[in-house]
């Protein structure tokens, strides 16, 4: 009921380019408890100068009125025209926490300080701005489920210069952190390498199995030099070796034993992540989807990123 | 504000700044009190570095209580000035020592802005107001640095920023404080603290009690005279007349004493007849003030033997009658019954007290001569008249006399009245107020509680009853001229003998002038505004037929417009000014935006060009030409004629028509 209370309320959106601008139909401003308290005073202040007759009780009286009035102001610019962007969110697996990086701009040849981030109620980062700075402020929240995981709507507050008002915006970024399946505890990798013979064939690319000999190119290791045929006098050869296919790897959906999605996927994430540790040729197929045998960091991410996104409707 | 952890300098910061506001009440605070407070402020000190001297809950508990109590101890009822401001300072205590979070700081801060309100109910000089701005100052730099997410690097920057704040709030406090609707009257009666020093008229004198005697520039009341005005020295407005005293307290009965007719044998009255009205604010007391001697009277009130006025019920609201007064008089024969009051002595007379009578009637008995001894003795002895005389114990009459020597006009009337009882003379103690300021802007006089007067009466054998005023002897000029002098400290003399003309006396005599000069406008214009003086200006300004609740809305609408002035002042800060060079170009971007050709946000000046010069060669050269100036005015090296070529620049531009 809060929630859609809340939604209700206007908020910033972020332009195409992921920067929110805090305009000023965008900003609520509200006394704090403190700002209330202070009232009181004010007004408890003012009743026993005027019972006393006390002109310079009025005058401390009317200049912390005037305080509170200026420092309303001053916290209401303290918040407009703020630009919050969207910086990265590394991809985690599911039951991590999510690091949403959120740019704070501050455009203004002033200070900003005590800017505050919070997604519920607690607040998640506070920072001072210097002029025509930004920062960098990470939010964390916890990712549950593969997929896509929202930033959501964050509140951007402060309360500076004297904290008697608050001013606050929601923003919405449209930020998204990429969530994989939570890898299974451990797996015998399921699919069998395969070993059919490769019509384009592996010459020289593996080291196990001695080929054949070719001629040096620059370039070629030392290692693999034909030493002895250069002893006789046959010129700079290089020793070729093959046989890697073994280490070509499968990762199918289909061979894994029947199970529910989300338990298939988490199989096939600790396989990824398995396989790419021991530095193994692999590729992925799954049901309407194949990527093709490969190595390294980037292969893996894209491996990840399928089986983050399989059959996950878009923001779900 | 959330559970941020606090750390030293802030918490040392507010611990400074709190003792500092404190530290004025202390001399008019308990001292029990005070040690109270800053025994647990130097703990919260001391905890800073080895914070295992923080007491736990249980004890915290333990010390509230203690607190209490030791509150309670010395206000019975904690109603009143006095007793608030010592539960204030307690409460600033405890909170000190239980801060461990920014809310506590919050609340110790508005505390201490709370306590600066209650320093002006006991003193209003312009040395206290200027510490106490400083103390603003800085109890508003913690809220401050408390509102930012992580400490200053340069302890300063949190003051100039409050400094700033403040500077801005300066102009809504004028206007409020010009235009916020003022009363006649206080809002509420509390005579808890009448009897602990506030100067006014009690039924009661006790002398030597009061260590603080605090002025009030509450106005007593106002007089216009009409054709004559007597002198500011013949001003005695006569009000509680003190028989009996204990040797600490003097008492007087509000039911007429003495004979019943007030008009003794032989009363005769001399002199021009003074008319007056007098307007006065409400006392809770049956007193009603005239000048010395009463004739006519309202006929509401009563004039008592001795020649007080009485009204029929308590003044509670603001008042207005007519009385003449007589400034000769021969008050006639005394009663046996009056003369044996007028001699009554209490049991504590010293023997030093005795001999100084014997003394003086040694040299000459007659009862003009002893009076003429008595106030010599004033005179040529040490004697300060001060404002704040130190506390007196049992017998303060000799304790005054021969030891402390200090004291306000109570001390030297009460002490004279019993140095003539001792020499068998009929002798009363008279208090009222003396004096009167005329406030230029209305032809008429006002009194105000300041100048709360006492003296005494002897009765001369043929002249009846005589008006002598010990305290002129020490302090004349309290008499002769309006009272203008601020006590400088506790204890501190109030030195009106300046007859040595050396050259240092000279400058400090010019020093003095020039003091008294703002100590003058200081109260002409800041303490004593009031709602007359609030109506003159209304009227200088032509705001006159604004009145009441019309005031206050014209406050709130003038306050909004200067808020709005402020606010218009940091929306200049706001938008910066783009640099001119710049802004010629977005004109000639726009120029080409409407054209259709819109500079992408990468695009910098040459590619633009280029981009648009590719789609329209006709623009070539005007192009060309603007944006080549425009990256030599912006990138280039400052030459001479920059504001030559941006003039140049702002002229292609113009022709500048795609």
């Amino acid at each position: 009921m809060k929630r859609k209370l809340i939604n209700l309320l206007r908020f910033t959106q972020a332009d195409r380019q992921g920067v929110a601008t805090l305009a000023h139909r965008h900003i609520y401003i509200l006394p704090t408890r403190y700002g209330v308290f202070f009232g009181v005073l004010l007004a408890t202040m003012l009743l026993g100068s005027m019972n006393y007759a006390n002109n310079l009780g009025f005058m401390t009286t009317f200049l912390l009125a005037g305080l509170g009035l200026v420092a309303m102001l001053h916290t209401y610019r303290n918040q407009i025209g703020l630009k919050i962007a969207r910086g990265r969110a590394e991809a985690v697996f599911a039951g991590q926490a999510a690091s949403f990086e959120v740019q704070i701009k501050n455009l203004r040849k002033g200070p900003r300080p005590g800017i505050q981030v919070q997604t519920g109620k607690t607040v998640l980062a506070a920072t001072d701005l210097e002029p025509q700075q930004t920062q960098v402020v990470r939010l964390g929240k916890p990712a549950e489920k593969r997929g896509e995981l929202p930033l959501g709507r964050i509140v951007v507050s402060t309360y500076f210069p004297l904290g008697l008002f608050r001013t606050w915006s929601y923003v919405e970024l449209d930020f998204h952190c990429l969530v994989y399946p939570a890898p299974a505890p451990e797996v015998e990798i399921p699919t069998a390498p395969s070993y059919a013979s490769s019509h384009s064939g592996d010459k020289g690319v593996g080291t196990d199995d001695f080929q054949g000999l070719r001629q040096y190119r620059p370039g070629d290791s030392p290692r693999h030099i034909d030493w002895k045929a250069l002893a006789r006098e046959r010129g700079l050869l290089t020793r070729q070796f093959g046989g890697d296919r073994a280490d070509q790897l499968w990762l199918d959906w289909s061979a894994l034993p029947d199970q529910d999605v989300e338990t298939r996927l988490s199989l096939l994430c600790r396989c990824v992540l398995t396989v790419s540790e021991r530095q193994q040729t692999y590729g992925m197929r799954l049901p309407g989807l194949e990527i093709p045998l490969g190595r390294g960091a980037a292969h893996q991410g894209r491996c990840l990123e399928a089986l983050a996104r399989f059959e996950v409707r878009h923001g779900g | 504000m959330g559970a941020k952890r606090l750390d030293r300098g802030i918490l040392l910061s507010t611990i400074i700044m709190v003792s500092l506001a404190v530290a004025p009440h202390v001399t008019h605070v308990n001292p029990w009190i005070s040690a109270f407070y800053f025994v647990l402020a130097g703990l919260r000190l001391l905890a800073l570095w080895r914070p295992r001297v923080l007491p736990g809950r249980f004890v915290l508990l333990l010390l509230t209580a203690a607190g209490l109590a030791n509150v309670i101890a010395h206000h019975r009822l904690l109603i009143g000035r006095n007793a608030g401001v010592a539960l204030l300072v307690s409460m600033l205590g405890l909170k000190l020592l239980e801060s461990r979070g920014p809310r506590d700081l919050f609340v110790s801060v508005f505390l201490g802005y709370f306590l600066i309100v209650t320093q002006f109910l006991y003193s209003q000089s312009i040395g206290l107001a200027a510490y106490l701005a400083v103390i603003v100052v800085g109890l508003t730099a913690i809220l401050v640095e408390l509102s930012k997410a992580r400490p200053s690097a340069n302890p300063l920057w949190p003051l100039r920023r409050a400094g700033a704040l403040l500077a801005q709030a300066v102009p809504l406090m004028l206007v409020l404080f010009v235009l916020f609707p003022r009363l006649s009257g206080p809002l509420w009666n509390l005579d808890m603290d009448s009897s602990s020093g506030v100067t006014g008229l009690t039924d009661r004198l006790s002398v030597g009690s009061v260590s603080n005697l605090s002025q009030s520039r509450a106005v007593a009341f106002r007089v216009e005279f009409g054709s004559h005005v007597p002198d500011y020295i013949q001003r005695y407005w006569r009000g509680p007349v003190f028989w009996t005293t204990d040797g600490k307290n003097w008492s007087a009965a509000a039911e007429p004493v003495g004979s019943k007719n007030p008009m003794s044998p032989g009363f005769s009255a001399s002199g021009d007849e003074i008319a007056y009205t007098v307007t006065l604010e409400p006392t809770g007391q049956r007193w009603i003030f005239a000048l010395d001697l009463p004739s006519r009277t309202p006929v509401w009130s009563n004039l008592t033997p001795d020649f007080q006025l009485l009204a029929a019920t308590p003044v509670n609201q603001e008042i207005r009658y007519r009385a003449t007064s007589y400034p000769e008089y021969n008050t006639g024969a005394l009663s046996e019954d009056d003369r044996h009051r007028a001699l009554q002595l209490p049991d504590n007379i010293s023997p030093r007290m005795t001999a100084l009578v014997k003394h003086w009637q040694g040299s000459d008995a007659r009862a003009t001569a002893v009076v003429g001894q008595a106030l010599d003795y004033f005179r040529s002895k040490p004697f300060v008249y001060t404002l704040q005389p130190p506390v007196l114990g049992d017998n303060p009459t000799d304790e005054f006399l021969f030891e402390t020597r200090r004291g306000f006009c109570e001390h030297y009337a009460t002490s004279f009245t019993l140095l003539m009882r001792l020499a068998g003379i009929p002798t009363r103690v008279v208090a009222g107020y003396q004096g009167g300021e005329h406030n230029p802007h209305g032809d008429y006089y006002i009194v105000r509680q300041s100048d709360a007067h006492a003296w005494s009466e002897v009765w001369l054998q043929n002249r009846g009853w005589v008006r002598v005023d010990p305290t002129s002897a020490v302090a004349p000029e309290r008499i002769e001229r309006p009272f203008g002098v601020q006590d400088s400290g506790p204890g501190a003399p109030i030195s009106f003998e300046l007859r040595d003309p050396g050259i240092i006396r000279d400058l400090f005599r010019q020093a003095g002038f020039a003091t008294d000069a703002l100590n003058m406008a200081w109260r002409r214009w800041v303490l004593d505004y009031d709602n007359e003086r609030q109506g003159y200006l209304l009227e200088l300004l032509g705001l006159d037929f604004v009145r009441d609740y019309a005031l206050g809305v014209t406050a709130v609408l003038i306050s909004g417009f200067m808020l709005l002035l402020v606010a218009a002042g940091l929306w200049g800060k706001t938008h910066t000014k783009a640099d001119p060079v710049e802004r010629q170009y977005r004109r000639f971007c726009h120029r080409l935006a409407r054209r259709g050709l819109r500079r992408r946000s990468y695009e910098g000046p040459r590619d633009f060009a280029d981009r648009v010069v590719g789609n329209h060669p006709d623009l070539k050269p005007a192009v060309k030409q603007i944006v080549e100036l425009y990256i030599s005015l912006r990138y280039g090296p400052p030459t001479d004629r920059y504001r030559r070529n941006i003039q140049t620049l702002r002229n292609r531009i113009s022709r500048f028509r795609p």
